[in-house]
């Protein structure tokens, strides 16, 4: 099966912007397996495509204002106090970092990189 | 030494940019991990050459850029990389630390020392692929890099800025050549920075070389950049780039550097086990379509750059090995044609115990000759041709026809220029001593010796000159043309000798 018929089954896969079970199901019952591992890979980039991930070491109330930002994605809020302070923003493959964590491996990187 | 207010100057200004510099990346995951070469999704922005850090550290470079799939080649271990590892772009083109700290060093491709000496102090970021020098920044070719050997300086100089083929099959003395042309450059006025790129060699080769090298005194103006046969294709395909990015450096500083490719055939082998991995189309004998630019990007970064520019230059001699004799193959003629000439080694000359083992024939420098000296094209002006009459003459006179006198006189002469042409591995000869063995030889001063006395005669008679006639071997450094008074001398020279000589 060529990459185009996986898109098409991917995009048919979907009703209203959610992912139909029934029309999930019935695809992977049909196609073969090597097809089916392509078409859950298709399924996981366009999801992927759909979310925005937005991280923070707290979750407070200022970052609901992202979901009014990006009305065509669904952003998901994610706790992650390794970030130390700041944000992350993931969105599809392009990664935004506004953190603590970024700026101290940015200095980690370059005293490693300059000095014995 | 670490400075503190240096390190604290740093993080104060990291901590104070905090929040202001938001730093995207281009993150992706890989799919497919094949002999060193990672498939991987996302990383839409990615560009050609552009270096990845994979999530355990690796580092890898963007080869191919598929409509939904990037492809990178690895430049570490492939093995501790898995699917669903994550990766991402560093905006960065591939490059290499360089400063001066690197002369009389041992490095890999990437630039990491291996040869267990201090650290190599951290210089300027030279990318590994870069565009050549425009012909508005360049000059001709007009200073000699001198070789140190008899036949090349004399018959196909090399001028410091061009491209010099060394091919031949192998056991034919080529790398010899490449390192008689270093270690010959400790005697020269215009210091030279010398670059020696093994690609797919035994590392027991490179130890010798680097040994030979050390114990010449060439070590301290040589850089060899390793990428052995036991080394991923990715590094031996990288390591003239990171060669070529080495002189550079040096070259912005107004510097003369001489690169050497030993050699370009397993780079060739390299770039195409590479390709075929990444399923690129196979062509002629399975090497990529792209495999002529492969090389001639990388030759057509020698270059003589002009006043304005600091008139540096990179001289650079590739080698090719050939099979069974046989430069009409692929990667032989596409290197002959990039270049600005060739030096033919041959075996059959090589068993005959004729070294360098050089087929005069079909041997050519192109551009050389204009950056001869004066003083050596004086000397060996008729030469090549004088060789090339006897070589045919030789040949038949093998089949034991008369001669007349003319003819035999000829032979003997041709026979006297191929013994003096000889030359030890290891021995380069400055400039004035080349020019008074060819002149005793062509003005017929040599005639009574016989030839096999030969290698012991010009040994002693240059220990002589050094001895006894410095003031001539300073007439004939001058580059200049030797005047009448010079001749003579080198006339009384030999002739004195010769009554000593037993």
């Amino acid at each position: 099966m060529n990459k185009k018929t996986i898109d098409r089954l991917v995009t048919t896969s979907y009703q209203n912007d959610l992912l139909d079970q029934r029309k999930v199901n019935k695809i992977a019952s049909l196609i073969s397996r090597p097809d089916l591992k392509k078409y859950l890979n298709g399924l996981k980039f366009a999801e992927k495509k759909k979310n925005l991930i937005i991280a923070s070491p707290v979750i407070t109330a200022d970052l609901k204002k992202f979901e009014k930002l990006f009305p065509h994605k669904k952003v998901i809020l994610k706790k992650d106090p390794s970030l130390i302070l700041g944000i992350q923003i993931t969105d599809n493959d392009v990664v935004y970092n506004f953190t603590l964590k970024d700026s101290l491996d940015k200095i980690q990187n370059y005293l490693e990189q300059n000095y014995d | 030494m670490i400075d503190n207010n240096k390190i604290i100057e740093t993080l104060e200004k990291k901590l104070m940019s905090f929040g202001g510099d938001s730093k995207t990346q281009n993150v992706g995951t890989v799919t497919k991990n094949t002999d060193g070469v990672i498939t991987a999704n996302g990383l839409s922005n990615a560009f050609m050459g552009e270096k990845i850090i994979f999530e355990n550290g690796s580092a890898g470079t963007v080869f191919n850029l598929d409509e939904d799939n990037v492809s990178i080649i690895l430049l570490d271990d492939a093995s501790g990389i898995k699917e669903g590892d994550a990766l991402r772009t560093t905006g960065e083109i591939l490059s290499i630390e360089v400063s001066e700290d690197l002369l009389g060093r041992v490095i890999d491709p990437l630039g990491n020392s291996l040869d267990n000496k201090p650290k190599i102090k951290i210089g300027k970021k030279m990318p590994l692929e870069k565009i050549a020098a425009g012909v508005i920044d360049r000059e001709p070719v007009s200073v000699p890099l001198k070789t140190g050997i008899k036949a090349i300086d004399c018959m196909f100089p090399i001028g410091r800025g061009q491209r010099e083929l060394i091919i031949g099959d192998r056991q034919t003395g080529k790398t010899a050549i490449v390192i008689d042309t270093i270690i010959n450059q400790k005697s020269d006025k215009r210091p030279v920075v010398c670059i020696y790129v093994a690609i797919g060699q035994k590392r027991s080769t490179i130890a010798q070389v680097i040994d030979r090298l050390n114990s010449e005194g060439a070590g301290s103006y040589s850089i060899v950049i390793s990428a052995s046969a036991s080394d991923p294709a990715t590094l031996q395909y990288l390591a003239p780039y990171s060669g070529c990015a080495i002189a550079e450096y040096f070259l912005e500083k107004g510097k003369d550097v001489l690169i050497t490719f030993d050699d370009l055939t397993k780079h060739a082998w390299a770039y195409r086990q590479i390709s075929l991995v990444l399923k690129r189309p196979a062509g002629r004998e399975a090497y990529p379509g792209d495999v002529f630019y492969l090389h001639s990007r990388l030759l057509e970064r020698s270059v003589k750059l002009n006043k304005e520019n600091k008139g540096g230059s990179i001289t650079a001699l590739p080698i090719i090995e050939t099979q069974a004799n046989d430069i009409s193959a692929y990667i032989p003629t596409n290197v002959i044609s990039i270049t600005d000439g060739q030096i033919y080694l041959q075996t059959d000359l090589f068993n005959a115990g004729i070294k360098p083992a050089i087929n005069i024939g079909q041997s050519v420098s192109r551009v050389g000759s204009a950056a001869q000296t004066a003083t050596i094209k004086s000397v060996s002006g008729k030469l090549k041709l004088e060789l090339a009459q006897y070589n045919s003459l030789a040949a038949f006179a093998q089949f034991g026809t008369e001669l007349d006198a003319a003819t035999q006189k000829q032979l003997d002469r041709g026979k006297r220029l191929t013994e003096i042409l000889k030359q030890p591995q290891f021995s380069p000869l400055t400039e004035n001593l080349e020019v008074i063995s060819i002149y005793a030889v062509t003005s017929g001063l040599m005639d009574d010796i016989p030839t096999d006395s030969f290698p012991r005669f010009e040994k002693e008679l240059h220990e002589f000159a050094k001895k006894h006639y410095q003031d001539l071997l300073e007439a004939l450094s001058s580059g200049e043309r030797p005047t009448e008074q010079t001749l003579k001398q080198i006339n009384k020279l030999v002739e004195v000798f010769k009554k000593r000589f037993v």
